[in-house]
């Protein structure tokens, strides 16, 4: 336990937060982070690697990894589990047709000992999108009412607009502050 | 015998190689320097990895403007330059692609939020726990150290890092004397792997500019 608490401190005094942001290719977690820090979103290609971003928000430092989904890319993800303290988990709730295969690539990271400690947000992206489902309907199709090993909360967005990330980013920023940050 | 000679063999291996370990430059090393180096700590060659710094862009965000992006041309024009040098028969500087001068307006030092992008790409092996730390003096006053730990990265990946930070507050009289003193602002830009030195690049900058410029070294 003696370890764990220097550990605890350390990122108390620093106020530091590791978010790890994955999902199936294409699901929009690039344009997410672009969007979220203020950088034009029209020429996004395929990340075939990762994109950090460090900054500051509401006195916490983020450190946020947006890892590549592309299935050759995906056996590397667990390289980035070491010290994660929020995973957000972006879906595509326009492709209907990988819904399957997003579930059970996220059950998969669920059952990771690396990110037990990890606050899960779902973003049901690409809500400007027609026929999109909606975050009750992901949240069926995903099964995250079976979670019970993380905390854990789903919110729709659209990264194209913006709309409702920052509310998505604030509810993990809060959840975690609340479990890291908290005295013992 | 032959096993005696063997432990013997091991144990001079043992030895050499801790040498060798001792030579390598550290991170703990890097971070005790009080000035910058007058001469890079490692050589071009200690970049194993085939790490290539493809691209680095400044933005404002408060305005969201880009004061400057630069980006390695793409692997045609490379080859044409290639052909280039072949004909004028240049020699080929080993430290030319290791310096930056930038060349920036007073104007810069009055930025509040700035966002630093470095895009690189890796080679064919794995890269593990890839850590940069830049250190930027003015003479021999630190301004800022960064030190940020990359950590994993995907064999023939191409990646992105922004940091985004509020500028240093400098005080009044430093500004003044950086801005009358081109290019006395400068820093060591130091990358490692698994601890190890193996890159090491250097800038140095100037805040009297006309316009926001910056020129290679050999340019």
């Amino acid at each position: 336990m003696g370890f764990l608490k220097v550990l605890k401190k350390m990122k108390q005094k620093e106020k530091e937060m590791r978010i790890l942001m994955l999902g199936l290719d294409n699901a929009g977690k690039t344009t997410i982070l672009k969007r979220f820090n203020g950088e034009p979103i029209d020429t996004i290609s395929p990340t075939l690697g990762f994109n950090i971003k460090t900054l500051e928000h509401r006195n916490f430092k983020l450190n946020m990894w947006d890892v590549g989904g592309q299935k050759s890319l995906r056996s590397y993800w667990r390289n980035y589990f070491e010290c994660t303290d929020g995973l957000i988990w972006v879906v595509d709730s326009a492709d209907k047709r990988r819904l399957e295969d997003c579930r059970s690539e996220l059950h998969v990271l669920l059952k990771e000992e690396r990110l037990i400690g990890a606050t899960l947000l779902v973003f049901a992206n690409k809500q400007d999108l027609p026929g999109s489902c909606t975050a009750e309907e992901i949240k069926e199709i995903l099964e995250l009412d079976k979670i019970q090993t993380h905390h854990w909360n789903i919110i729709w967005c659209s990264a194209v607009s913006g709309d409702n990330l920052l509310k998505g980013i604030d509810w993990l920023v809060d959840d975690i502050a609340s479990r890291i940050f908290t005295k013992d | 015998m032959s096993v005696v000679r063997e432990k013997h063999d091991l144990q001079s291996n043992k030895i050499l190689s801790s040498v060798e370990k001792s030579k390598a430059i550290t991170p703990e090393d890097v971070l005790r320097l009080t000035k910058i180096t007058e001469t890079y700590l490692c050589d071009p060659d200690a970049n194993i990895y085939d790490i290539d710094f493809t691209r680095f862009k400044i933005r404002d965000l408060e305005s969201g403007a880009v004061l400057f992006e630069i980006a390695k041309p793409v692997p045609e024009n490379v080859d044409e330059n290639v052909e280039k040098n072949a004909e004028t028969e240049e020699p080929l500087d080993p430290n030319s692609g290791r310096f930056v001068r930038y060349q920036f307006t007073p104007q810069f030092l009055k930025l509040k939020t700035v966002g630093a992008t470095v895009e690189f790409t890796v080679g064919s092996r794995p890269v593990n726990r890839f850590r940069m730390i830049e250190r930027h003096f003015f003479r021999d006053k630190l301004l800022k150290t960064f030190d940020f730990e990359f950590g994993f990265c995907i064999p023939y990946s191409k990646n992105t890092c922004e940091h985004i930070y509020e500028f240093p507050t400098l005080a009044p009289d430093l500004v003044k004397e950086m801005i009358a003193a081109p290019f006395e602002t400068r820093s060591d830009s130091f990358y490692f792997v698994d601890d190890r030195l193996i890159m090491h690049n250097k800038a140095d900058y100037a805040y009297n500019g006309g316009v926001y410029r910056l020129t290679f070294y050999g340019e």
